[in-house]
């Protein structure tokens, strides 16, 4: 009876192995296909390998391939069916061993040893040693071992051990009710599995501990318990709130926010160690893209504990790397609140408007101040992020607006506006990315704030001479205008243009959308830099100066670094400025030689496409926003020496190469900001200063600047600009403006006018006419040449001769509408072939996949064939042990046999029996008759009565 | 920002009784006529006075579908109040009370107020539960009471007052341990601004000594 009971068991635990070698089989699969899907070259071997151990174990021992296997198996058996306490401890022990040695371990028991630890921590909690060794082993079944450096592609048992243990929600369960456990150990081995498992298959987990009631809870108390435990709970927690916001919200509910807040405190706040640096990553997860939980977080914590992290304390002076990831996290949080919800939330406006309004009124911008403008000690990195993180605090925001605008730095008397303070840190850092990020306080702080524009532009007032030679030291008591003017011109003493450059970035915010800034700062006039040789030049002459000087400078140096983006720095403060101001287009064609500049510009091939680009559209801005009638700069001579000296499809498709650069191309409406995790910390902390002579090597394109200039505001810019531009030099093109109106009136002679006044007046008109004659050939001249250069026959061309100038628009339109269709049409055909061989490489894929798929099928079947084995050899022996099985029918047959032999015999001897009877009846009948008995009746009556038997008795008798 | 007590509340029923609705009306004073479904859990805060002093309440509001029911039921254990809010012109909202009730006491703590809610009473032509059998039921189940209006306003303060003052009489007798913050009840800080000095074991000390 016992055996037989084993036998079962065995039999059926065999079969489970078989179904959970099949998982084994499906999971290595599955992960075989993520790292082919993730373009990783898969070798097929490992796959074949991989399952090839596994699949040996189902056939016994003839295929294994490792010694690990078998010896797993025993050390599992001895586990589940040992009777000694102590011997399965030690067998528990050496499991635990051979599985945090080696693949081969942790790949054996993945696919053995799962129901029998779970077993054990489900039947045996109050064995302590048992369970710690238990959970010890799972442990080490899912830390990958580094220490061994496989393949690259080789599989992962501990990844897939992971996989297979989180498939189950019932063992996710278990593990969350041994966190209930006494013992440290249990609680501490159960974190690390759990972590484990979150690191691995995050989604799963996060699923299932959703359904186990109270398994949050469970979690949440962790916080509370011993450090170690603490600790490891914080890391568990921070992988299971990652994007995952009804967990979020839940771990809120379960009062997060005090308990994070507290272990800040304790561990010493921004001055703390990696712990605040784990309690700030899980806040960060608990406040991103979630209004719900900031609300709460606002409404009922306040924002004061966040603020006091940011408060430098004691040694203010050392910065230490934890401390400056701290720092960053911190920082991190205030943007997570300054950018609201989720997009997709309808509330989320209105809940970024109250962060932003409380944050501001806890005083956090002085903080930000003190750590952004005045912490010189501070790393790079940190005081960047907290500059940012002003410009998000004010964009759009009236009140916070007013709030940077009036706060001022420093100690009496030696006090100055914080946006003066900002200024400095603009021009004179050597930092490229805190300049970008002090920028773009000034563009926070301009955008929709013609108040605040006015303001700083009032104060731009030129200084003697004298004064823009003083120390640089002594700028502390210049005003903001007198600030960055000193700035703008910086360069004209040593040729350095860099600060020029950061200047006319600040004054573009300044001039943005704002006609009042546009016309004051259009009248601003210069000094010449030595009185005696010249007169006194306008801001917006020096600004063209510097322009094509920072062009000649590279030329004479060969280097493109800086020059690249000074030449686009200014061009877009250019193109600010000129849009929808005449009097600044005007001020620009004061000087003839600047129409020429910018024509040679926008065709010079040395210089980026950016720049061609936006001096073209500069360019376009001098005849859409021109009002002026004077010969010589009116938008019509404008259009004239444009189409003379590039021609207009050349110009025009300046425009269409920017667009279709990469910085234009790239632009994206809001920069994605990347969350600060252990892993990307130490990095973001080290981004220190980006070595100048580094960015010089790279393209140009590439240059950080460049991208936060080109934002999405300018880019939307300059789209709306080109449209009107085209339109209107084809409406200027198409009516060429006579300046000689056909007043007939003239031509008569007027009362009271000699003869020869009279001659003369019409020589002169004849004469002016004449030369207007001329031009228009001339004109006409060009715009054939242009013609024939664009292509096209012959014969359109002589059409076109005598065809009106609209036509010849439309006609040049038309032929760059050509041009734009055949270039799209190659890109379509480039286009066209990428997809093609991406096909092909799909369909080599797929049949690398069937054929993947169609040995594992074919595994499968040798597993189904092993398990129909297996079931036949159950049926055997469940039918009494295979060698008695053929005998049965032999023996059956012989009992049949002789079963029948026997009845036979029997029956023959019966009839004899009966023969022997009937005899005697017969002979006893003829007696009877002898002694005159009616033997007759007699014998009908024991017939019927009593048989045979009684005859015989009654013979007896 | 200073309380004497936080309280912790959850409302549930049934999908489109007009939970965020009362949620809204308390918190922001407004009616929205057309509210989007509630995905898993809203969160909403008020602060309101009971005996003189400031009591915070936190307001959880739940999504009514069953498919969210695994979700807000991890908000049960810890909260110390509920508003069970049914609709008086949709019978089967009446009819599934027990139900709610019945995952209530199972994943609650004892000692959870339980307020019920016959919403939407400004409906009265179109009302298909009557104000008796609310009644009779909430007396049944140790339930608090009342109908009321998220629309109009009416009894949607005094729902969720009464409901804090009840809990607040529970800790006056002694029923609840307020050192343990899982029964959804905190201790504040008395009239001291701003939290962020404070441990929970300073805190209860703290709550006595208002200023």
């Amino acid at each position: 009876m016992d055996a037989a009971t084993e036998l079962k068991s065995f039999v059926g635990g065999s079969l489970t192995l078989a179904s959970k070698l099949l998982l084994v089989a499906i999971t290595l699969y599955d992960l075989a296909v993520k790292s082919f899907v993730g373009g990783v070259e898969m070798k097929r071997m490992d796959l074949v390998s991989g399952y090839k151990g596994v699949v040996g174990l189902v056939f016994g021992n003839e295929n294994s391939t490792s010694s690990e296997d078998s010896y797993v198996e025993r050390l599992l058996d001895r586990i589940s069916n040992g009777v000694l306490a102590d011997d399965r401890r030690s067998a528990m022990t050496e499991l635990q061993a051979v599985v945090a040695e080696s693949k081969a371990g942790q790949l054996a028991f993945g696919a053995m040893g799962f129901p029998v630890i779970m077993g054990v921590l489900k039947e045996e909690r109050d064995d302590v040693e048992m369970v710690r060794g238990a959970l010890e082993t799972l442990v080490s079944a899912l830390t990958p071992l580094d220490h061994v450096k496989g393949p690259k592609n080789e599989i992962q048992p501990a990844l897939m051990n992971t996989d297979l243990l989180s498939r189950e929600s019932e063992s996710i369960s278990l593990l969350l009710s041994l966190l209930s456990e006494d013992d440290f150990y249990v609680r501490y081995y159960t974190l690390q599995i759990l972590t484990a498992l979150l690191t691995n298959s995050p989604n799963r987990l996060q699923e299932a501990i959703l359904t186990i009631p109270r398994g949050i809870t469970r979690l949440m108390d962790m916080l509370m318990d011993r450090e170690v435990i603490r600790n490891e709970a914080l890391l568990l927690l921070t992988y299971l709130t990652r994007e995952a916001e009804e967990i979020q919200k839940i771990v809120v509910f379960e009062g997060a926010f005090e308990k994070i807040f507290s272990i800040i405190i304790e561990e010493g706040g921004s001055e703390g160690g990696v712990v605040v640096q784990d309690c700030l990553e899980l806040l960060n997860n608990l406040l991103r893209s979630n209004a719900s939980n900031q609300i709460l977080l606002r409404e009922t914590m306040g924002f004061d504990s966040l603020i006091s992290i940011l408060k430098l304390r004691g040694s203010a002076y050392s910065f230490t790397q934890q401390k400056t990831i701290n720092l960053l996290s911190v920082l991190e949080t205030f943007n997570l609140l300054i950018m609201g919800g989720s997009e997709a939330d309808p509330g989320r406006d209105a809940n970024k408007l109250t962060n932003m309004t409380v944050l501001i009124q806890k005083k956090v911008l002085d903080h930000l101040l003190t750590l952004g403008v005045e912490s010189q000690w501070a790393p790079v990195a940190v005081r960047c992020a907290a500059l940012r993180c002003i410009g998000d605090l004010i964009a759009s925001h009236p009140k916070n607006l007013d709030a940077i605008s009036s706060k001022v730095l420093g100690e009496e008397p030696q006090v100055e506006p914080a946006l003066n303070s900002i200024l400095r840190i603009i021009l004179r850092t050597s930092s490229v990315q805190e300049f970008i990020a002090a920028d773009h306080i000034f563009k926070s702080f301009c955008e929709k704030n013609s108040d605040g524009q006015t303001m700083l532009a009032s104060t731009l007032i030129p200084q003697p001479l004298s004064m823009n030679h003083a120390p640089l030291e002594e700028d502390v008591n210049m005003s903001f205008g007198s600030m960055l003017l000193r700035g703008l011109t910086l360069g004209e003493s040593d040729g350095d243009l860099e600060a020029c450059c950061r200047a006319a970035s600040v004054l573009s915010h300044i001039l943005k959308d704002n006609m009042h800034c546009k016309e004051r700062v259009v009248r601003i006039e210069l000094e010449a830099p030595m009185p005696s040789l010249g007169v006194a030049e306008p801001l917006l002459h020096r600004m063209v100066r510097y322009l094509a000087l920072a062009s000649s400078m590279k030329n004479k140096d060969g280097k493109s670094g800086t020059a690249g983006y000074v030449q686009l720095v200014i061009l877009k403060l250019l193109v600010t400025w000129l849009a929808d101001c005449p009097t600044a287009v005007h001020c620009f064609l004061d000087s003839r030689p600047h129409l020429t500049y910018l024509l040679e510009l926008v065709s010079n091939t040395s210089v980026t496409v950016c720049t061609r680009g936006l001096a073209a559209v500069l360019l376009g801005e001098c005849v859409l926003y021109n009002k002026s009638s004077d010969s010589g700069k009116d938008a019509f001579t404008v259009v004239d020496s444009l189409s003379q000296k590039i021609g207009l499809t050349s110009y025009f498709l300046k425009f269409d190469e920017m667009q279709k650069s990469f910085l234009f191309a790239s632009v994206k409406p809001t920069q994605s900001h990347k969350p600060l995790t252990r892993s990307t910390a130490a990095s973001m902390a080290e981004i220190e200063d980006v070595d100048e002579n580094d960015l010089s090597d790279q393209k140009n394109e590439d240059h950080p600047i460049l991208s936060s200039m080109l934002d999405a505001h300018f880019v939307s810019l300059i789209k709306r600009l080109e449209a009107d531009i085209r339109e209107n030099i084809v409406e200027v093109y198409s009516r060429p403006k006579s300046e000689v109106a056909v007043v007939p009136a003239e031509l008569e002679q007027k009362s009271g006018e000699g003869d020869k006044e009279y001659i003369k007046r019409l020589k002169a008109f004849v004469e002016k006419q004449c030369s207007e004659i001329q031009k228009l050939i001339g004109r006409n001249a060009t715009l054939a040449e242009d013609l024939a250069k664009t292509g096209g026959s012959g014969s359109i061309q002589a059409e076109h001769r005598t065809s009106g100038a609209s036509e010849r628009v439309q006609a040049e339109t038309l032929r760059r509408d050509l041009q734009e269709a055949s270039q799209r049409l190659e890109m379509l055909k480039a286009e066209n072939t990428k997809i093609e061989s991406e096909s092909s490489m799909y369909q080599n894929l797929a049949a690398k996949m069937e054929s993947d798929l169609k040995s594992l099928s074919d595994a499968y079947n040798t597993l189904e064939q092993a398990n129909f084995h297996l079931e036949k050899e159950v049926k055997a022996l469940k039918s009494g042990g295979s060698s008695v099985c053929p005998d049965v029918e032999a023996i059956k047959a012989e009992a049949r046999e002789e079963a029948q032999k026997e009845s036979e015999v029997e029956l023959n001897d019966l009839l004899v029996c009966l023969g022997q009877e009937q005899s005697k009846v017969e002979r006893l009948s003829a007696r009877l008759l002898e002694l005159g008995e009616d033997v007759d009746k007699l014998l009908e009556g024991v017939g019927d009565d009593m048989g045979l038997p009684e005859d015989d008795e009654e013979e007896e008798d | 920002m200073s309380y004497a007590y936080l309280f912790k509340y959850i409302i549930i029923g049934d999908t489109g009784v007009g939970k965020s609705c009362l949620l809204l009306q308390f918190t922001d004073k407004r009616f929205q006529p057309v509210h989007d479904l509630t995905i898993g859990v809203e969160f909403g805060a008020r602060m309101i006075t009971i005996d003189n002093k400031p009591i915070k309440l936190q307001i959880w509001d739940t999504a009514g579908q069953e498919s969210f029911r695994s979700i807000t039921r991890s908000y049960y254990r810890g909260a110390a109040g509920a508003l069970l809010v049914y609709d008086i012109t949709r019978r089967e909202t009446f009819n599934h009370l027990a139900s709610w009730l019945e995952d209530a006491r199972q994943h609650a703590n004892a000692n959870m107020t339980i307020m019920l809610i016959g919403n939407k009473c400004d409906l009265a032509h179109r009302r298909a539960v009557s104000t008796e059998e609310g009644e009779q039921f909430a007396k049944e189940h140790g339930l608090i009471f009342m109908e009321a209006s998220a629309k109009t306003a009416q009894n949607v303060e005094e729902a969720f007052i009464k409901t804090a003052a009840t809990i607040y009489k529970k800790i006056q007798d002694g029923v609840f341990d307020v050192s343990n913050e899982s029964y959804g009840i905190k201790v504040g800080y008395g009239g001291i601004p701003g939290p962020s000095g404070g441990r929970d074991g300073a805190s209860s000390q703290a709550g006595g000594c208002c200023s």
